[in-house]
C-alpha cells in the first residue's frame, strides 16, 4: 500500500510537471530575451485593445462591477467603438490588494499587449503599477484610486478621471468652518495613506478658513470593528462636529455605531462621499440620515446630462449609478477623444493624445484634466435624506467651482 | 477609580459583548481540538454561514420571533455542517492533512457564500424591541449587546452543567483526556466526536448570527473570526470550556479596552499578547487535563 | 537528493541514478524556458520558483524537523523588504541584496527562534502564526517600508558589479533560477548532513533523542535559522523580479498556502513541496484568470481532492508523528 502511494504520488508529479510544461508552452510567445512591444504597433484598421482592471473578487468587487458597467455603457452608446475604432476589451481582476492587482494588471501590458488600461480601485495597487506603465509606455487611466502621490509629478502615462484624496476633502473645509463657527471639529479616520491624506487635506482647508480642531485620531485600518472607545473620546472632547474618512465595511460600521451610540443627533457628521455611496448606504440604512459628504457626483444631481445618464444606466443595469460608474464612463469618454485624435494607436500614441482631450461632457458636470492630469471638477455638498425611492445623497450645495 | 470606570463603562461592556460572541464561536473549536486533535480551519466559515442565515431570513425590521426562528435555523444548519465535517475528517489520518481538508472546505464555502449573497457588506438588524438604548452610568448603551452577554452567559452555564453533571458530559471529558481508554471501555467515540463537532458548529453558527447586527456579514469576515477564535482557544487552553471562556474574555477586552488605552500599539496587542501567554504557559491558561498521549 | 524510500526491486546504484538524471533534466528545462516563453509566463515561472523556495524552507521545519510552521512568511518578508530597501537606498547589485536579505532574515530568525523553538506541536504552530502576523502588522504600519502601500519603485537589479541592470524578463528569471538552485543546494546539503539526521531524529522521536544524550534545542534552533535564511533568500528573489513588495504578500493566507503546499507536495522530501508550490501558484494566478476571480474556489477544490487522492502528497513521502507511528496507514 505504501509503495502504491509512492508510485501514485510520482505519477501525479509527472502529470503536474508535464501539464505545467504544456501550460507554459501554450502561452509561448517568442521568448523573453528581447524587447517587448508597448501595445499595438499602430495598425490603422484592426481593433484597439484596451485593458480593464478592476476588482472582480474580494471586498471591492461591487465597486469593480459599477466601473465595468459604466465603462461598458459608454461603449454600448457608441457601437462598441472609441475614436471611431473597434475596441477589444481585455479584463483583469485587480482583487483585494497589490499582491493580486499588480501581477494581474501587469499581465495586461506584457502578455495581452493592450494600448491603454482603465480602472484600479485601490491606491496601493496604482502605486505599485506606476513604474511599469511609465517604463512600458502604456497609459494608465485611473478610474478610482485617490492617492495624492500618484499624480504629484505629472507623467505622460498616468491619468486620472476620479479624484485626489486631498482634493475632495479640502473642498469641505470652508463650508464646515462656516457651519461650526466658534465650535470645533474632531477628526477621525482609518490609519492608512488614504485616511491621512483625507484628514490632512480637510484640516489644511478648514484651519485656513478659521476653524478649530478639537482632536485627531487614527484607527487601525481594516481590523477595527468597535468604534465605541473613539466615540467616547469624541463626546468628551466637546466637538461640535466630526470629520471622518472611512470606506467599505468600516464606513458601514462607523456610521451605524455613530448613530447607535447617540452621537448622530448632537454632533454633525461630515466626510467624503465614499462614506455613504452605493452599497455602503444600503447597509447603513437609517443610521446614515443627516450625514453630509463632499463628492464630485450624486445620482440625484439635477442636470440634463446626468438625467440622461441615469436613465440609460437604469435601463441597462436596473440599478442607480454610483460615482464609480461615472468615473469609468468618463474614462471611456476620454479615451474616445484621445483615440480619435491619436496619430497611432499604440500606448505612446494614445498617451500623447490624452494631453489634447479637452473638455469632457460628463454626468457630473463638464470637466477637463488639470496640469497634474487630475479632473478639474466641481465638488458638491450632499446630505443623506429619505426620498420617495428610499435613501439617497441629495445635493444641498456646491462646494467649489 | 470610579471616574475611570465611568469613562470606560461602554468600552468594558463592549469587551464583554465581543467576548460573548467569541466564546460561542471558540468553544466548539476548542472542544473539537481537544477530543480529536483536528484543527478545524472551516470554523470561521461556519460562523459566517450563521451570519448570512440572518441576512437571508431577516429583512430590514425583524420581529423578535423571526429572530428566534433564525437562531434555530442557524443552530440546525450548523449541526448538520459539523457532523458532515466530522465524518469527512475522520477518514483522514494525519493532522496537517485534516487542516488542508478543512481549509479547502472553508475556501469553497467562502466562495459559495459570496456567489449567493454578493460581495457587499450586508447588515442584519437587531430584533425589534431590543434595538434601543438603555442608560448605563450616565451614557446610552445598546440593549442588544447586553442581551448577547446574557445569552452567552446562559449558554456557558448550560454547557458547564452538561459537561460536568451529565453522563454525556463525562464521556466527552473522558474522550478529551484519553480517547483510547474510552474506546477500550466500549463506547463508540466516533459518535461522541460527531456530536461534539456538530454541537460546536451549531454554536459557532449561532454566534455568527448573534454577532451579525454588530459585525455585519461580508466575505473575509470568516478569516477574521477564525483568527480571533484560534487565539482565544490557544490562550485559554485546548479542550476546555473554562479556557474558552477565559480566553474569550481576555481577547474581547484586549480588542476593545486594550485598543482604547493603547491605541498606537493596537495592531500588535492581540498577537503580542498571545505570544506572551504561550511563552509563559505553553498549554494555555486553563488547559483540560490530558492523558499520556499528548 | 531525496531521502525517500528505496524500491525493493531495484539495486541501490540505479535508485540513485534515476533521480539524478531526472533532476538534471528538470534543471535544463527550467534554464531553457526564457528561450521560448513570453514575458508573462516567465514572470509566472519566476514567482513559482521564489514561492517554491519559501515552501522548501517551510518543509525544512515541517517535514524534516517535525515543526509545522506558519511563520516563514515573516522571514520571507524580512528578506524581501531588506532587498527592496537596499535596492532603493544603497545598491542595485543583486548579490548584495541576496546576502543582505538572507543575513537579516537569519538574524531575525535567530532572535525569534531562540524563543519559539522552546515549544512544539500546536503551540509552536500558534507561536509562529503570531510571529507571522506581527511581522505582517509591522510591515503594514511602519512608514519606512511604505506601510499599507508597500515598497514600490525598486530599481532593476544588476548581476555583475557595475554591470547593466537586468531589464529583460528572461535575464531576471535566470537570476531567480540561480538563487533557487543555490537555495535547494543548501537545503539538500543540510538534510544530508549530520544536522539533517538530528533534525529527522527530532521529528521521529524527540524524547528518544534526548534519552540518548543529544541536546535537541540547538538542533531545532539551527534548523530554524537555516530555514529563516532560505526564506529570506526567497524574498530577495521575489523582490528582484516583481520590484514591488507589500504587506499583502506576507499575510496569513500566504503562510497557510505555503504550509499546505508542503502537505500537498509531500512533507520531508524537498522537491515535492516545490511541485506543490507550483500547483498552488498556477491555480491561483493563472487558472483563476479564466474563471472570473474564482481562484479561492479552485484552490479549495484542489485541496479537498488532493487530501483524498494523494494520501502522501505528490512525492509520496511518509509523514510521521508519535501517534501514527504504529497505525495501519
Amino acid at each position: 500500500m505504501f509503495k502504491r502511494d509512492v508510485q501514485r504520488g510520482h505519477r501525479a508529479a509527472g502529470l503536474v510537471l508535464t501539464s505545467v510544461a504544456a501550460v507554459l508552452l501554450a502561452s509561448c510567445g517568442g521568448g523573453s530575451l528581447s524587447e517587448g512591444g508597448g501595445g499595438e504597433s499602430g495598425d490603422n484598421s484592426g481593433p484597439v485593445k484596451i485593458g480593464l482592471s478592476v476588482p472582480v473578487s474580494g471586498v471591492y468587487a461591487s465597486l469593480g462591477e459599477d466601473m465595468t458597467q459604466g465603462f461598458n455603457l459608454y461603449l454600448d452608446e457608441n457601437d462598441g467603438k472609441l475614436g471611431g475604432r473597434d475596441i477589444e476589451v481585455v479584463s483583469a481582476d485587480e482583487g483585494e490588494g497589490p499582491e493580486t492587482g499588480v501581477p494581474a494588471t501587469t499581465k495586461l501590458v506584457t502578455q495581452d499587449q493592450v494600448s491603454a488600461v482603465v480602472g484600479i480601485v485601490n491606491s496601493s495597487v496604482a502605486l505599485g503599477l506606476q513604474e511599469t506603465f511609465v517604463q512600458s509606455e502604456v497609459p494608465l487611466i485611473i478610474a478610482n484610486a485617490g492617492a495624492d502621490d500618484l499624480t504629484a509629478e505629472a507623467s505622460p502615462y498616468i491619468w486620472r478621471t476620479s479624484f485626489t484624496n486631498g482634493g475632495v476633502a479640502a473642498a469641505l473645509g470652508e463650508a464646515v468652518a462656516e457651519d461650526v463657527g466658534d465650535g470645533s471639529v474632531y477628526l477621525i479616520a482609518a490609519d492608512y495613506a488614504a485616511g491621512e491624506e483625507s484628514v490632512n487635506g480637510f484640516k489644511e482647508a478648514f484651519e485656513a478658513a478659521g476653524g478649530t480642531v478639537a482632536g485627531e485620531t487614527y484607527t487601525p485600518f481594516g481590523t477595527t470593528s468597535d468604534w465605541q472607545p473613539y466615540l467616547s473620546k469624541i463626546r468628551s472632547s466637546g466637538a461640535t462636529a466630526v470629520y471622518t474618512f472611512y470606506a467599505g465595511a468600516e464606513a458601514v460600521n462607523f456610521v451605524k455605531q455613530y448613530s447607535t451610540f447617540g452621537l448622530a443627533e448632537k454632533t454633525q457628521l461630515y466626510g467624503v462621499g465614499f462614506l455613504t455611496e452605493g452599497g455602503v448606504l444600503d447597509a447603513q440604512g437609517q443610521a446614515a440620515v443627516g450625514t453630509q459628504t463632499s463628492l464630485h457626483y450624486s445620482d440625484l444631481l439635477e442636470s440634463d446630462s446626468n438625467r440622461r445618464f441615469v436613465d440609460a444606466y437604469q435601463a441597462a443595469y436596473d440599478e442607480v449609478p454610483t460615482v464609480y460608474a461615472v468615473q469609468a464612463y468618463d474614462a471611456a469618454a476620454a479615451l474616445d477623444a484621445a483615440i480619435e485624435g491619436a496619430e497611432s494607436t499604440d500606448g505612446a500614441g494614445i498617451a500623447e493624445a490624452m494631453a489634447d482631450v479637452g473638455e469632457i461632457d460628463s454626468p457630473r458636470g463638464a470637466w477637463s484634466f488639470d496640469e497634474n492630469h487630475n479632473p478639474d471638477q466641481p465638488y458638491y455638498l450632499r446630505e443623506v435624506q429619505e426620498g420617495e425611492s428610499g435613501l439617497g445623497n441629495v445635493i444641498v450645495g456646491k462646494l467649489t467651482q | 477609580m470610579l471616574s475611570w470606570l465611568d469613562a470606560n463603562t461602554a468600552t468594558l461592556l463592549n469587551g464583554f459583548a465581543l467576548a460573548a460572541v467569541l466564546f460561542l464561536v471558540a468553544v466548539g473549536l476548542s472542544l473539537v481540538f481537544g477530543t480529536m486533535n483536528v484543527l478545524n480551519l472551516a470554523h470561521g466559515a461556519v460562523s459566517l454561514t450563521g451570519a448570512y442565515i440572518g441576512v437571508a431570513l431577516l429583512g430590514q425590521n425583524a420581529a423578535a420571533s423571526s429572530f428566534l426562528v433564525a437562531v434555530l435555523a442557524a443552530a440546525a444548519i450548523g449541526l448538520v455542517i459539523g457532523v458532515a465535517l466530522a465524518w469527512l475528517t475522520s477518514s483522514v489520518g494525519d493532522h496537517l492533512r485534516q487542516a488542508l481538508l478543512t481549509l479547502g472546505i472553508a475556501l469553497i464555502a467562502g466562495d459559495v457564500l459570496a456567489e449567493v449573497f454578493g460581495d457587499d457588506v450586508e447588515s442584519v438588524p437587531a430584533p425589534a424591541g431590543l434595538d434601543g438604548t438603555v442608560v448605563v452610568l450616565d451614557d446610552p448603551y445598546p440593549v442588544y449587546r447586553l442581551v448577547i452577554i446574557a445569552i452567552s452567559a446562559l449558554i456557558a452555564g448550560l454547557l458547564y452543567v452538561v459537561l460536568e453533571r451529565t453522563r454525556i458530559g463525562a464521556i466527552v471529558r473522558a474522550t478529551v483526556a484519553d480517547r483510547t481508554m474510552v474506546e477500550a471501555m466500549g463506547i463508540r467515540t466516533s459518535l461522541v466526536l460527531g456530536g461534539v463537532f456538530g454541537a460546536g458548529a451549531a454554536l459557532a453558527a449561532v454566534g455568527g448570527l448573534l454577532a451579525a447586527p454588530i459585525l455585519g456579514a461580508q466575505p473575509g469576515l470568516d478569516d477574521t473570526v477564525l483568527l480571533l477564535a484560534l487565539v482565544v482557544v490557544v490562550i485559554g487552553g485546548l479542550g476546555s470550556l473554562r479556557g474558552a471562556l477565559v480566553g474569550a474574555v481576555l481577547v474581547g477586552q484586549v480588542q476593545t479596552l486594550g485598543v482604547s488605552l493603547l491605541s498606537e500599539y493596537a495592531s500588535f496587542l492581540l498577537f503580542g499578547g498571545m505570544a506572551l501567554v504561550l511563552l509563559v504557559r505553553p498549554r494555555g491558561l486553563l488547559p483540560a487535563k490530558i492523558g499520556s498521549h499528548a | 537528493m531525496s531521502t525517500g524510500v528505496q524500491s525493493p526491486t531495484s539495486s541501490t546504484r540505479s535508485a540513485r541514478v534515476v533521480p539524478r538524471v531526472c533532476f538534471g533534466a528538470v534543471v535544463l528545462l527550467l534554464a531553457g524556458l526564457p528561450l521560448f516563453l513570453a514575458p508573462y509566463p516567465i514572470g509566472l515561472a519566476g514567482r513559482i520558483l521564489a514561492f517554491g523556495l519559501l515552501v522548501v524552507s517551510v518543509d525544512l521545519l515541517t517535514g524534516v524537523t517535525g515543526l509545522p510552521t506558519l511563520g516563514q512568511v515573516a522571514y520571507f518578508g524580512v528578506g524581501a523588504y531588506t532587498a527592496g530597501l537596499v535596492g532603493i537606498h544603497a545598491t542595485s547589485s543583486a548579490a548584495v541584496q541576496l546576502v543582505a536579505g538572507s543575513a537579516v532574515a537569519a538574524l531575525v530568525a535567530l532572535v525569534t527562534g531562540a524563543v519559539a523553538v522552546r515549544t512544539s506541536g500546536i503551540v509552536f504552530l500558534m507561536v509562529t502564526l503570531a510571529i507571522g502576523e506581527l511581522t505582517h502588522q509591522l510591515a503594514d504600519s511602519w512608514s519606512v517600508v511604505g506601510a499599507s502601500d508597500g515598497l514600490a519603485g525598486i530599481p532593476f537589479v544588476s548581476v555583475l558589479p557595475g554591470g547593466a541592470p537586468l531589464v529583460l524578463p528572461g535575464f531576471l528569471y535566470w537570476w531567480v533560477l540561480a538563487v533557487f538552485l543555490l537555495g535547494m543546494l543548501g537545503a539538500w546539503l543540510v538534510t544530508t548532513s549530520p544536522l539533517g539526521r538530528s533534525m529527522r531524529g527530532v521529528r521521529d522521536g524527540e524524547e528518544r533523542l534526548r534519552a540518548l544524550g543529544q541536546q535537541t534545542y540547538p538542533v531545532k534552533l539551527m534548523a530554524y535559522v537555516v530555514a529563516g535564511a532560505l526564506a529570506g533568500a526567497a524574498g530577495t528573489a521575489w523582490t528582484a523580479q516583481t520590484r514591488f513588495i507589500s504587506p499583502g504578500d506576507i499575510g496569513f493566507d500566504i503562510a497557510a498556502f505555503a504550509l499546505l503546499s508542503v502537505v500537498l507536495g509531500g512533507a520531508g522530501t524537498l522537491w515535492g513541496p516545490v511541485v506543490g508550490a507550483a500547483v498552488v501558484i498556477l491555480v491561483r494566478d493563472w487558472l483563476a484568470t479564466f474563471l472570473d476571480g474564482r481562484g479561492a474556489l479552485m484552490l479549495g477544490i484542489l485541496f479537498v481532492v488532493a487530501v483524498y487522492a494523494l494520501p502522501r502528497g505528490v512525492a509520496g513521502a511518509r509523514w510521521r508523528t508519535h501517534r501514527t507511528r504504529g497505525s495501519a496507514t
